[in-house]
């Protein structure tokens, strides 16, 4: 029976309004307290990082648990995710810019492993994101899932550029651990000796 | 089940600490007694400016200055100084070390 609350839980709005609250706690800080634009652009590029791998997370979690009502809510909203860590790499990307203050600056670090790595991951996710909604669903059929396969060697590329940049190793692992975790023990359960389930991508 | 609920445990132990902001470098630090005994940050972003540095930011971490800015080169770096010489220790260009000081 839908009840008010269940509808409100239901809504669009209201899962991307709690996806647009660090992205506001973010231009909050940049318009009201002293910061420069660097200092803004590692949280943006965190919060992009958490949101990939929670989209990435929720393949392995319903194989996991496919009967947890959370997961299963969490799965039905999972291109939202993808398109949220898409808009925060974008405003990650706009922090970046302003901090290097001239298009020829950011061309002259282009080259470094710790850059070009982020346009990587940036490039990889901008077919995802255009193609997150059900008409492209439907017009690719098939090709959309193993389109949006490249979200892995986004992700990937994603680490990389974090500890490269960042010379953060424990913070990046940090967060990438539960993708880790949860995808080797698929690849485990899918080549090891106690298989019984095909399971979906 | 015993191995679900554990894997469980674990990605959620890493999900909690992934959510905590992730601060403190400490790619640098520097024993250099009391602050009494240092020179200023203004001293120091004094002497780069007049060396061709373009200073953004000045702080202390890990007991050393840690400066962000552009220098006479182009390009923009972190880098580390000595508070007591303001000697450079350290300077990273997106991660790529370009300067170390000898010992450090």
């Amino acid at each position: 029976m839908p009840t008010p609350l269940r509808s409100l839980q239901n809504g669009k709005p209201l899962h991307w309004a709690l996806l647009a609250v660090p992205a506001a706690h973010i231009v909050y800080r940049y318009f009201s307290e002293d910061v420069l634009p660097d200092d803004l652009v590692g949280p943006s590029g965190e919060w992009a990082a958490r949101l990939i791998v929670l989209a990435l997370m929720l393949t392995p979690l319903s194989i996991l648990l496919p009967r947890a009502r959370a997961i299963g809510w969490l799965v039905r909203r999972r291109r939202a995710f993808g398109v949220a860590a898409f808009c925060y790499a974008l405003l990650h990307l706009a922090l970046y810019a302003a901090e290097m203050e001239s298009v020829r600056n950011v061309l002259a670090e282009l080259p470094l492993p710790g850059i070009w790595t982020g346009w990587a991951a940036l490039l990889l996710m901008l077919p995802l994101a255009l193609t997150s909604n059900d008409s492209s669903m439907r017009a690719l059929k098939r090709g959309w899932k193993k389109l949006h396969r490249l979200a892995y060697p986004a992700a990937l590329l994603v680490l990389v550029h974090w500890i490269v940049v960042h010379n953060a190793l424990i913070e990046a692992l940090i967060t990438f651990a539960p993708l880790a975790l949860l995808e080797s023990w698929r690849l485990a359960r899918l080549f090891g000796p106690g298989r019984s389930r095909i399971s979906p991508a | 089940m015993k191995t679900h609920l554990s894997l469980l445990a674990a990605a959620c132990g890493f999900a909690a600490l992934a959510a905590a902001p992730a601060s403190a470098t400490g790619r640098m630090t520097c024993n250099a007694g009391p602050q009494s005994g240092w020179r200023t940050q203004a001293q120091l972003v004094e002497r780069l400016t007049r060396q061709g540095w373009q200073v953004r930011r000045a702080k202390v971490d890990g007991g050393c200055y840690e400066v962000y800015g552009t220098t006479p080169q182009g390009d923009r770096v972190e880098a580390y100084f000595h508070p007591v010489t303001l000697r450079q220790l350290l300077v990273s260009r997106r991660g790529r070390v370009i300067f170390r000081a000898r010992g450090h």
